[in-house]
């Protein structure tokens, strides 16, 4: 009775399955394998294309950092190099970090920078234009040591290398404002010229503080993604 | 061409503010001739609807200006490079004011009109309509952290564990919500057509503002 049971039940299995196999046809079937397979050829790419998603959060990310960078007008006038990085160091690495962990895709980091900069010119356009060419190193970099950002590795790498970038653009911009456009001349001592020690230590400081941020976007993308919050 | 628009057509306000903070900052030691330029641009800009931005600006320009009009006065001891200073703010204030009157929809649409990728209007839309959803948030984490009397912000522990994470889980699932959103609102991305129903037209008023600022800062530098 048990034995009779179970082969009609296995039966009914069977004809289950074979059913679904033949509501797939064959066409069909051989499309879904193909974009399964493209999905999978697509993630090894370096670059691929974004999705809404990917645009959304990038977007929320950017208004992050220029929420956070709202204090650039004020500092960005202090005559003291390195100022403007080490204030917003630390937001212009922990967001962009979170951004490129969950996006991993090459251009993420310059889309960030877009976004941001688009309100950004108008409070500094300096920072901007420096902020754009700095996204764009940094793509390459990436791009070229990671082939992407596949690894957790390459978003830090990025966050870290972002920021910093643009201190010799700025160098070059002031030396050439301040002594081309200046005719005193002086504020080019004041900004790096006169004390070496003080632009080395700047410069250290906006590397330890973007370091110390693009950690803190690293360890809190994959404490939300062990909750299961921050998906692929 | 319209003869009169109450408002600045979103790109001539871009590339107005572009220019105001870059000649501001060019001729800010030039101090009485930069100063009668910022002064009349203000004036020039209320005339083309942006009264409200431009009262919002001024107090945080008196403020800021005069705050480092006064370090600047007590670091060098010359009343010149306090003014320097205040010329610059001037400039970096009056450049966010039209921008401030142009709104995100505005702007995406005369940014969609010139064929400008739909990645990058979308992202600008978002980024730009997003900062004050943002406040929301931040100031909900903050309750949220004084109802659980987690205790100060300040301390770098309470920071990271009870604002920065909830925040950031915060947005992620905003972002989730939102992308869904815009998705069965038709956006696309790529080459997918779309009609803008509603175009924005520069008018003769935009010309009028362009032609001003450009008379003003000719005069400044002749002067």
């Amino acid at each position: 009775m048990n034995e009779e049971k179970k082969t009609a039940g296995e039966r009914a299995a069977q004809a289950l399955v074979s059913n679904a196999e033949s509501a797939v046809p064959g066409e069909e079937k051989a499309k879904a394998s193909a974009a399964v397979k493209g999905e999978a050829d697509d993630e090894n790419k370096i670059f691929r294309k974004f999705r809404i998603k990917d645009i959304v959060f990038l977007a929320i990310m950017a208004a992050c950092m220029l929420v956070t960078g709202a204090i650039m007008p004020l500092v960005g006038q202090i005559p003291v190099f390195g100022i403007v990085q080490v204030c917003l160091g630390l937001q212009f690495s922990v967001f962009p970090v979170i951004g490129m962990m969950k996006v991993r895709k090459t251009g993420s980091l310059l889309f960030m920078a877009v976004c941001c900069g688009v309100v950004l010119v108008f409070m500094s356009t300096v920072m901007f234009i420096c902020i754009l060419l700095c996204a764009v190193i940094a793509e390459v970099l990436a791009a070229l040591i990671f082939r992407g950002y596949k690894k957790d590795g390459a978003s830090l790498f990025a966050g870290i290398v972002f920021f910093p970038l643009t201190l010799p653009l700025l160098y070059i911009y002031y030396n050439f404002l301040y002594t081309v456009t200046d005719e005193t001349g002086e504020a080019v001592s004041a900004f790096i010229g006169a004390d070496p020690v003080i632009a080395a230590a700047m410069s250290f400081a906006v590397l330890a503080v973007c370091a110390v941020g693009s950690v803190v976007g690293l360890v809190i993308s994959r404490e939300l993604r062990k909750s299961g919050v921050m998906k692929k | 061409m319209a003869l009169w628009n109450k408002k600045l057509y979103p790109l001539v306000a871009i590339v107005s503010g572009l220019f105001v903070i870059v000649f501001g900052l060019v001729m800010a030691k030039e101090l009485l001739a930069c100063s009668i330029f910022l002064g009349a641009v203000f004036v020039w800009l209320m005339l083309f609807g942006c009264v409200r931005p431009c009262l919002r600006a001024l107090p945080a320009f008196i403020a800021a200006a005069g705050i480092f009009f006064g370090i600047f006065y007590a670091a060098t001891g010359t009343f010149e490079a306090g003014w320097s200073m205040a010329n610059r703010f001037g400039a970096v204030f009056l450049a966010i004011v039209p921008g401030m009157s142009a709104t995100p929809v505005r702007m995406t649409r005369s940014l969609s009109q010139v064929h400008m990728p739909r990645a990058v209007t979308l992202g600008m839309l978002i980024a730009m309509s997003f900062v004050p959803m943002l406040k929301e948030e931040i100031a909900r984490v903050r309750e949220a952290m004084k109802t659980r009397g987690a205790g100060s912000i300040l301390n770098l522990k309470i920071f990271y564990r009870a604002f920065l994470v909830p925040l950031v889980m915060r947005l992620v699932n905003i972002s989730d919500t939102l992308a869904l959103s815009v998705e069965t609102r038709g956006f696309a991305l790529g080459k997918a057509r779309y009609t803008i129903y509603k175009k924005e037209r520069i008018a003769l008023s935009d010309a009028v503002y362009v032609a001003g600022l450009i008379a003003g800062a000719v005069l400044t530098a002749a002067l």
